[in-house]
């Protein structure tokens, strides 16, 4: 995904993206993050316990853990709650 | 269907809806702002004073040109993301799961800060030229207009320009149209990033960043 997002929305990406193991390389290419800002949200995410870093023939990859379904959860609502209320654009 | 994921659904299909109105009449604008410029230019050859009327026609055709095709350019550039969005929404039909219903309101919402201000600037140049072409539309036809104390009177060329003003004043009446549901795109989707933010506070209390 590409455009302007919040850091939330980077976040919630990564971590929906890594359900199943993924590379840091595949990580940044399928967020639209250069290596830079990549690095800084994965180790975040990582040091806050919602990615598990696994390392297996020095290759690095990247899983999300039960906590990550916690945050997935209450983003999730928190964004389908918009839709459920007033305002609306209607015809 | 859930009711949020219906409400999505139908506000991304009004909005494409709007969209593609918006091409077909921006098109419209530019064939008729070149037409109407070549006509008031071409009209000017066989007259030997300077006819002002003409020379107005001429410079205001290619001023709802130039604005058609500004308007064309923006259309263009907002309805590519909204048609990805849409057809996946059509793809997916009725078996969307919520994670994925959420990755297309986050998509859509990265498309709308990105396009924001080309939205701001599209109820503007819609604006303008629905004004220009309204005021190209009446000068198609219009013959002579003499306003006296008494009233103002009008008289209008051959039967066969009202067609030709029909259509000019089409495109107006269209493009002030967008113009008015581009604003109320435009405040619905401004209210939801400030509800966004809002509630980026539960986020960040997850994520235990609000000692930081």
């Amino acid at each position: 995904m590409s455009g302007r997002r919040t850091v939330y929305e980077i976040y919630w990406e990564i971590l929906m993206y890594c359900k199943t193991p993924r590379s840091f390389t595949a990580i940044i290419n399928r967020c639209d993050l250069n290596s830079k800002t990549g690095q800084d949200h994965i180790e975040f995410l990582t040091g806050k316990g919602y990615l598990s870093a696994v390392t297996e023939g020095g290759k690095t990859s990247y899983t999300a853990t039960p906590a990550a379904r916690e945050y997935i959860a209450l983003f999730s609502s928190l964004y389908q709650k918009l839709f459920d209320a007033a305002p609306e654009f209607r015809l | 269907m859930k009711p949020a994921l219906a409400q999505f659904r139908k506000e991304i299909t009004n909005f494409y809806v709007i969209a593609l109105i918006n091409i077909v009449f921006s098109a419209l604008a530019i064939a008729f702002g070149v037409s109407s410029a070549v006509t008031a230019i071409l009209g000017l050859a066989p007259d030997a004073g300077i006819p002002f009327p003409r020379i107005g026609s001429g410079i205001l055709a290619m001023i709802c040109f130039g604005l058609g095709l500004s308007w064309l350019l923006s259309t263009v550039r907002i309805f590519e993301g909204i048609e990805s969005i849409r057809d996946t929404l059509c793809q997916k039909a009725e078996d969307i799961s919520g994670d994925q219903m959420t990755c297309l309101i986050v998509r859509m919402l990265a498309h709308y800060r990105d396009n924001r201000k080309t939205i701001g600037t599209m109820i503007t140049v819609c604006t303008l030229a629905g004004c220009g072409f309204f005021i190209l539309g009446i000068n198609i036809g219009l013959h002579v207009l003499s306003v006296t104390p008494s009233g103002i009177s009008a008289t209008f060329d051959a039967v066969l320009l009202i067609p030709a003003m029909l259509l000019t004043l089409g495109i107006a009446l269209a493009s002030i149209l967008s113009s008015y549901y581009f604003t109320g795109f435009s405040k619905v989707w401004d209210q939801r990033l400030d509800e966004i933010e809002e509630s980026e506070c539960a986020l960040k209390e997850k994520l235990g960043l609000e000692e930081q």
